[in-house]
């Protein structure tokens, strides 16, 4: 628990319409140097890294890196994350639709308090949130007794890693669907209602196809959120090689290992993810304003 | 199907938007319900239609008490004030949609409901329209949309809130005319919102009129047009003129002016009495003391009428008269001539009527 932990903290991407406010008359060299040093940021700090993430995974030839890609170890962290994300991300769309819906649809008591509970993720470290269920299910931990009486692994297993990743993704589909179910208010559903459908056909005719857009914008957010988390996960996970390791965690230790070519190797196959993860969120971000 | 309102209360936290509503609508009546803005006609429409609970009282539909059955049981047909429209289906999509989430034993064929889908928008001159989405329409095109999808399910009751709010008046008249064509073809029992009085005169069998949360009448057209229970009906039903003054053995007097107000005989001091434009006579001599000396002020012709605006000579308020051309050039009276004017008849409020 003493590695340096990861806090970087991807906040969702606000969108809004790009709009010019104000006919602002920049002179030529103005405009041309916030282009450039934009540029030249973007290249130092984005693609510079991106490529090098390649080129080092590749620097020992193409057969060294699909070795890095195929050993045990590897493959067991590939297939960990995705199993991951596989349960996480439907979790959370439901617990997402369900809470938009709770909020936006009805009113009730201590609905402020949910929205901000909401966003107690965004709040907190990682590392706490990972520590949170090691004080509650760890071998110390206030259900550790019963746990091992029952003979019942949280903490250190597949269990309190997808726990640890709940916790950090749980936002992001809610953030995403609240505002837009709030302006697109409650009168189709009545309209639904007094036409005879049912609640749940409602729901499946009328809210879902509403919201489908911002749906898999949120899903994408969290989807990338938890394929990538290292701070919560790597806290319960216990780093058991070939276990417990999701990718993030196996690059980590792979570096530790001065294995760059394999290290590298696996960070690439994240690369190509967080690109592909990019492209669907702008095609959905951009369906979802169209629509 | 008759609807019964029984003493009818709602509050929304610690304000009482509707306060003991009871009103008995017949089988097959078209009825107006008409207010100013906030008088609680959408909050009762939404009752009815079940999307709104309500504090006391009971609703019942031909008999049968339904204030706790759900809005998709209830059969109504709801015309909502902005359409509600689903965005993301066709026109066609629309009005199949009530059919088309019926469940499976009730549920007409696809065929079936192509046909009645056809049929509807052949109803709402949409036949052409039918692939277009509702952003794709205009306001009166949605409109009718908003009818043929609520007309789709064969409503018992249709509740329309302000169906011709948001169209200009040459659209307005004619769908208000076509829903008056509709009603006499379908029967089906219908309460529309409007704060139009002329559209509530002209189109509905019988008219409520709201204030505040409480009924201040019903009656057909003429009964609340002519016999205004109330001055807030008289004034919210058209143009008023307005003369003040003590009623005193069935007379209404200020100063000169002497009226016969041959219906009220106990006394009071300030009564107002009440007369509406077309009411109104000029003469252009004194002839007795039942007309008041005005100067007129501003002279309007709009087709077959004329409009004079008068400022009373003794006590500076102003008076509207409207008049047939013919008359008016009769005559022969000019801006800023004093003439005589004398309200034809006269409806008398004591103080206690405005306090209802
Ligand atoms: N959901 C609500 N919560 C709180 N107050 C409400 C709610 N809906 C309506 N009201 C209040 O109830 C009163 C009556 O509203 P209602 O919408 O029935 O008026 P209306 O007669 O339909 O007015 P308009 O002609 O402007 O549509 C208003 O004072 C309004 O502010
Ligand atoms: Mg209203």
């Amino acid at each position: 628990m003493t590695k340096p932990l990861d806090v970087d903290r991807k906040m969702p991407i606000v969108k809004k319409a790009v709009s010019n406010p104000y006919p602002l008359k920049e002179s030529a060299i103005v405009k041309w140097s916030l282009i450039t040093i934009s540029l030249l940021y973007i290249s130092l700090f984005l693609i510079l890294p991106l490529i090098s993430i390649f080129v080092t995974a590749l620097e020992k030839g193409w057969e060294t890196y699909v070795a890095s890609i195929v050993h045990p170890d590897a493959l067991a962290a590939i297939k960990l994350t995705i199993t991951v994300a596989l349960i996480v991300v439907p979790l959370n769309a439901v617990f997402g639709i369900a809470a938009a819906w709770l909020i936006t649809k009805f009113t009730f008591r201590g609905k402020n308090l949910l929205v901000t509970l909401i966003d107690l993720p965004f709040a907190v470290s990682p590392v706490i949130a990972g520590l949170i269920f090691i004080l509650l299910f760890g071998a110390q931990g206030l259900f550790g007794d019963w746990l091992f009486e029952h003979d019942i692994k949280i903490v250190f297993a597949l269990p309190g890693i997808i726990l640890a990743t709940l916790f950090v993704t749980f936002p992001f589909v809610a953030r995403e669907l609240i505002p837009l179910m709030q302006t697109q208010g409650i009168t189709e559903e009545e309209a639904s209602i007094s036409l005879g459908a049912s609640g749940w056909k409602t729901f499946f005719y009328v809210t879902l196809p509403n919201i489908k857009w911002g749906l898999l914008y949120g899903l994408i957010l969290c989807n990338a959120r938890a394929i990538g988390e290292f701070g919560a996960v790597s806290v319960v996970s216990g780093h058991i090689r070939g276990e417990t390791n999701t990718m993030p965690l196996h690059i980590e230790i792979l570096y530790n290992e001065y294995q760059f070519t394999a290290a590298f190797a696996v960070a690439s196959i994240m690369s190509i993810l967080a690109i592909l993860t990019i492209i669907i969120k702008h095609i959905a971000s951009w369906k979802a304003k169209e629509f | 199907m008759g609807i019964q309102i029984k003493n009818v209360s709602k509050s929304f936290g610690s304000v009482k938007v509707l306060k003991d509503i009871s009103v008995d609508i017949k089988s097959g009546e078209l009825i107006a319900l008409l207010g100013p803005s906030g008088s609680g006609k959408t909050t009762l429409l939404r009752i009815l239609a079940g999307l709104e609970g309500l504090d006391e009282g009971t609703i019942l539909f031909d008999g049968e008490d339904i204030t706790n059955v759900s809005p998709k049981e209830r059969k109504i047909g709801f015309v909502f004030q902005h359409y509600a429209l689903f965005r993301h289906m066709n026109v066609f999509e629309n009005v199949a949609y009530g059919l088309k989430v019926r469940p499976r034993k009730t549920r007409p064929s696809k065929k079936e409901i192509e046909r009645k889908v056809n049929e509807l928008l052949s109803l709402v001159k949409l036949e052409n329209f039918q692939d277009r989405y509702p952003s794709q329409l205009s306001g009166g095109q949605r409109q009718r949309v908003a009818l043929a999808r609520a007309l789709a399910v064969e409503p018992k009751v249709l509740l329309l809130d302000e169906p011709f709010g948001a169209l200009d008046a040459k659209v307005r008249k004619e769908l208000r005319r076509w829903l008056r064509q509709l009603h006499n073809e379908f029967h089906v029992t219908s309460i529309f919102v409007t704060h139009d009085q002329e559209e509530a005169l002209d189109v509905a069998d019988r008219i409520i009129v709201m204030n505040n949360g409480k009924i201040e009448q019903i009656g057909t057209p003429d009964e609340v047009y002519e016999n205004p229970k109330s001055p807030f009906v008289y004034d919210f039903l058209g143009n008023v003129n307005i003369f003040r003054g003590r009623l005193q053995n069935g007379k209404l007097k200020q100063g000169q002016f002497e009226i016969n107000a041959p219906h009220y005989l106990d006394s009071h001091d300030d009564a107002v009495g009440y007369a509406r434009p077309h009411d109104i006579l000029i003469e252009k001599e004194q002839v007795d003391n039942e007309t008041v000396p005005a100067k007129i002020s501003f002279i309007h012709i709009v087709g077959p009428t004329a409009r004079i605006e008068l400022k009373r000579e003794d006590n500076g308020e102003y008076l509207e008269a409207e008049l047939p051309k013919e008359q008016f050039k009769n005559l022969q009276i000019q801006k800023g001539e004093v003439v005589y004017v004398r309200p034809k008849q006269l409806k008398v409020f004591i103080p206690e009527d405005f306090s209802i």
